[in-house]
């Protein structure tokens, strides 16, 4: 069965960082957020991928293309989520696909879980849905019934972004979730572990959470940890990251490949710096995510924030991240700042809560 | 969730009778009563079965003698006719030429039996399975070739059904499905069909998916599936690779049974009230009991108990003497005349409540039960049977036979009281929406509560047996010390453990919340963190509240799935097995 992957959004929630940047090439934990999807479907057993993409392509074909996996990409060129999946599916052959978006993070067995409901229910199509708490308006919401129905309030239960249907003449795919149910086509399954859909910053602080909680120590032989550094519990150091003298990696924390940490720097609780991002000597970062080849100046302090591809932050900048300002998904009280890639922030600024550059 | 697989092979061997075997020991975990294997030579079709486990089944009937080219096996979860060994798949036809196994309900079986045997047909079991091997037959004996016969009997048939047959003179099993799985195992020089992908996952990896309403036959070297308007399917685009465990195949997505279960709780009750429906008679009869009885003493353990206890405080509130009992301490009431028992137990083999009903018979009381399990030890021992339909249940925790057993101890009641029972055909819809309003907020509640090690979970009046079933639910499975008291009770003594963020859970029965309001606001002024579950009307000034709108009269039923999903997303947050809570076994039969 193919499948066919949705990373075409224009990434609302995350403007402007996603102004020239697509979300799902965002990279957590040394890979992009579509790789994710891409690893749980191959591990499924798909074999061939459908990407549907925007101008942006080539930034997710770069990310795609470390999977070594068999894909071609679409570019999207009728409106919105509907549009992208028939622009998509006319690409594919198969009287019945997986349609996936390429912006959630969940463990593989997740894809194994839609699979598996689509053989044992020998339905012709498949939903996945997962609970949900917070930000509920900005799900797509089912309520389950004789049979299952999409509704816009009086629910928890979200469609969860991985899908089995037939192909088929809709012009709304909500609508034919509805239509495929009330001819009693459709199963469902809930998931129940993680799962992560990519819309907001507190979504990416919160993926760090999820990830790193069940990743075990792992320090590279290749990498140079210097003897007076200290290394605490669940850190991650990847090939060729360096961390300098009396440096602490509190943890859980991952280090990326030709990462640098700069002398007497903390790294602790949730936090990431990616493939070869430097931090300069005596910061502090916690909770924040540093996209690769990003760098922080010396003295600087980084909370709740996130750092996008190749953006230089000065020396002694400090992000405030309590009050959080306006949460859509409130999964912590405090949100730092948002900074675009390839921007940069003065020596000395101090951004306030929910800072958006 | 009756058992089912089928295997063809080229040659005739009694190699393949062990196949079997291994492959229905891999469906025990669906539940079952008794076990039955058809295999079918060139010469000869035999059918040996019986009830019990496979491992009895297959040593009394010397299982692993049979041989032939083609078998069947089932294990059967009894719900036309008792566990018996004549009730037992596969069943027959008048000639013992043709067997089949069949999981799902005939709904028109009475009428098609009455037909049968005015044309003659012998019926040897009390089954709604039972027809279709006669239908063949007859359809046979009108000069209709075996697939002819088997299509127009699966044409004629109504309800829900995964069915697999095997008819002498023919190298092929047939099968047909609707709303029940059937999924095809294709092998180097054989082929299998199976209700599961577990059952047959050691030897063949690629599987062949069966839609709705569709049939065919599988032979030793080949697949033909067509659809309901008997065009042929492309088999070969069927096909998938499965590299996935046997358990995860068996969840049916869900990450673990007891997920799965509390999501089958709406179909369990409305299964269950249906059956009472069906079964007036019976009920009219206990109810009557009751309202005759001295005392009613209500014995059952466990979660049992707390569905015993809510309804021993629905008659206690109507004037009747209720005595709620664990069934452990049965030694402790002592029967006088008139006085009934009411024995509850999910599987009918509670030893507690075994030892129970044995003294109150000694002492001359008459006894009803409710159970799950049709026939079992404390159904036989009873004067009345009532029963669950709540279907087998895998996860230890009791969920759906939980809010199975509430429903049904509610329609008891209303019996009693003379009142209509129609308020409860609208009970499996309550539970249905009760779980997609809330099942994201019982996650949060479940995630916050699995940071605590104490909970107290407290309730007033008809609240009280959920806060003790929340209580022992969430100590079960996620292993977080509970304690359930009336709230009332909580300020003589358990409010002295009150701290800050010590968690408090609310259960709103959606009565007496006046004075449950008051008790929050004493565990807040100890700096407690308040949870409320609430129906129909909000607690003030908690800290967390899940709030749902449904029939008063069936409040039970909305708390009852909530509580559990708490319980399940807290044990999942702490990384536990909540199909598989240490130290707890499904069914206790030991002191």
């Amino acid at each position: 069965m193919k499948a066919l992957v949705l990373a075409a959004g224009k990434g609302e929630g995350l403007l402007p960082y996603t102004e020239k940047t697509q979300k799902e090439s965002i990279t957590v934990l040394g890979k992009a957020i579509i790789n994710y999807s891409i690893d749980g479907l191959k591990k499924s057993g798909v074999k061939e991928f459908v990407i549907v993409v925007n101008e942006r392509g080539n930034q997710i074909e770069e990310e795609v293309e470390k999977l070594n996996v068999s894909f071609e990409t679409v570019i999207q060129k009728r409106q919105g989520i509907d549009g992208a999946i028939l622009d998509g599916m006319e690409k594919i052959d198969d009287d019945v696909f997986i349609l996936s978006f390429g912006d959630i993070i969940a463990p593989y067995n997740f894809y194994k879980s839609l699979m598996n409901t689509y053989i044992m229910s020998g339905k012709q199509a498949v939903v996945s849905l997962v609970p949900v708490s917070e930000g509920i308006q900005t799900y797509g919401l089912v309520k389950i019934t004789d049979k299952l129905r999409i509704v816009k309030e009086s629910s928890t239960l979200a469609l969860a972004g991985a899908y089995i249907i037939p192909k088929g003449d809709f012009t709304s795919f909500l609508d034919y979730i509805d239509f495929l149910s009330s001819q009693d086509k459709l199963a469902y399954f809930i998931w129940s572990e993680d799962w992560i859909d990519i819309g907001y910053p507190e979504d990416l602080l919160y993926a760090l959470e999820v990830l790193l909680k069940k990743k075990e120590s792992v320090i590279s032989e290749n990498a140079e940890v210097s003897k007076t550094a200290i290394i605490g519990k669940g850190v991650i150091i990847e090939d060729y990251a360096v961390v300098e003298d009396y440096a602490i990696i509190k943890g859980p924390a991952y280090i990326g490949k030709n990462a640098y940490v700069g002398s007497y720097s903390l790294v602790r609780d949730y936090s990431s710096l990616e493939e070869g991002s430097k931090i300069g000597a005596y910061c502090e970062i916690a909770h924040s995510l540093i996209e690769p080849f990003a760098e922080v100046g010396s003295k600087s302090y980084l909370t709740y924030s996130i750092i996008g591809k190749n953006a230089k932050i000065g020396a002694s900048v400090i992000t405030a991240s309590y009050p959080p300002h306006v949460l859509t998904r409130p999964r912590f009280n405090k949100l730092g700042a948002l900074i675009s890639p390839n921007t940069s922030i003065k020596h000395g600024s101090i951004l306030e809560p929910g800072t958006k550059i | 969730m009756c058992g089912i697989i089928g295997v063809v092979a080229n040659k005739e061997s009694n190699k393949l009778a062990e196949l079997v075997v291994s492959c229905l020991t891999r469906l025990e975990y669906r539940g079952y009563d008794s076990v039955g294997v058809a295999s079918l030579s060139n010469n000869f079709l035999e059918v040996r079965k019986a009830k019990g486990t496979v491992e009895e089944v297959v040593k009394k009937k010397n299982i692993k003698d049979m041989s032939g080219f083609a078998f069947l096996g089932h294990t059967r979860w009894a719900t036309h006719g008792p566990p018996t060994d004549y009730n037992a798949h596969p069943h027959t036809d008048c000639n013992n030429e043709i067997a089949v196994v069949h999981n799902g309900t005939i709904r028109n079986f009475k009428e098609l039996r009455d037909e049968l045997q005015a044309l003659g047909h012998k019926f040897k079991s009390e089954t709604d399975t039972e027809v279709i091997p006669h239908l063949i037959e007859e359809y046979m004996k009108r000069g209709m070739d075996a697939f002819q016969a088997f299509k127009s009997a699966i044409k004629i048939i109504q309800g829900s059904y995964a069915v697999l047959a095997i008819i002498k003179g023919e190298k092929r099993i047939f099968f047909a499905r609707r709303d029940n799985p059937l999924i095809i195992g294709v092998g180097e020089d054989k082929n299998f069909i199976a209700s599961d992908i577990p059952s047959f996952l050691p030897y063949t990896k690629k599987v062949i998916i069966i839609g709705e309403g569709e049939l065919g036959y599988i032979t030793p070297s080949s697949v033909y599936i067509e659809d309901e308007k008997g065009n042929p399917i492309d088999v070969l685009s069927r096909m998938q690779i499965i590299d996935w465990d046997a358990s995860s195949a068996s969840k049916e997505g869900y990450t673990h049974f007891m997920l799965k279960e509390i999501h089958e709780s709406p179909i369990a009750v409305k299964d269950t009230i249906s059956g009472f429906l069906n079964d007036m008679e019976t009920v009219k009869e206990v109810a009557e009991e009751i309202r005759r009885a001295n005392r009613i003493i209500v014995i059952a353990a466990g979660t049992s108990y707390h569905a015993g206890l809510y309804f021993s405080l629905l008659l206690n509130r109507k004037g009747y003497t209720a005595i709620p009992l664990i069934a452990s301490e049965y030694y402790n009431i002592k029967l006088s005349k008139n006085d009934i028992v009411l024995a509850i137990s999910q599987s009918g083999e509670t030893l507690d409540v075994k030892m129970g009903i044995k003294k109150f018979k000694e002492e001359g009381a008459k006894i009803v039960s409710l159970t799950n399990v049709i026939e079992s030890h404390i159904a036989r021992e009873s004067n009345y049977k009532l029963y669950m339909r709540a279907g087998p249940e895998i996860g230890v925790a009791a969920t759906k036979t939980f809010t199975s057993q509430l429903a049904s101890l509610l329609f008891l009641y209303s019996v009693i009281e003379r009142e209509s029972v129609d308020y409860l055909e609208k009970a499996h819809e309550v539970v249905r929406n009760v779980i997609t309003e809330t099942e994201g907020l019982a996650k949060k509640f479940g995630e916050e509560l699995a940071k605590k090690s104490n909970i107290y979970y407290l309730g007033r009046g008809l609240g009280v047996p959920l806060a003790m079933e929340g209580a022992l639910k969430i100590k079960e499975i996620a292993y977080i010390h509970a304690e359930a008291y009336p709230a009332g009770e909580s300020k003589h003594g358990p409010i002295a453990l009150v701290e800050k963020g010590f968690p408090v859970v609310f259960i709103n029965y959606g009565e007496l919340d006046d004075e449950l309001e008051k008790n929050l606001q004493e565990m807040k002024a100890r700096f407690a963190i308040t949870y409320s579950i609430s129906v129909n009307k909000k607690l003030n000034f908690s800290d967390f509240e899940i709030l749902v709108n449904a029939d008063e009269r069936l409040s039970a039923l909305a708390i009852a799935p909530i509580i559990q999903m708490i319980a399940y997303y807290a044990a999942v947050k702490r990384g536990y097995d909540p199909d598989k809570p240490r130290n707890l076994a499904k069914t206790v039969t030991v002191e």
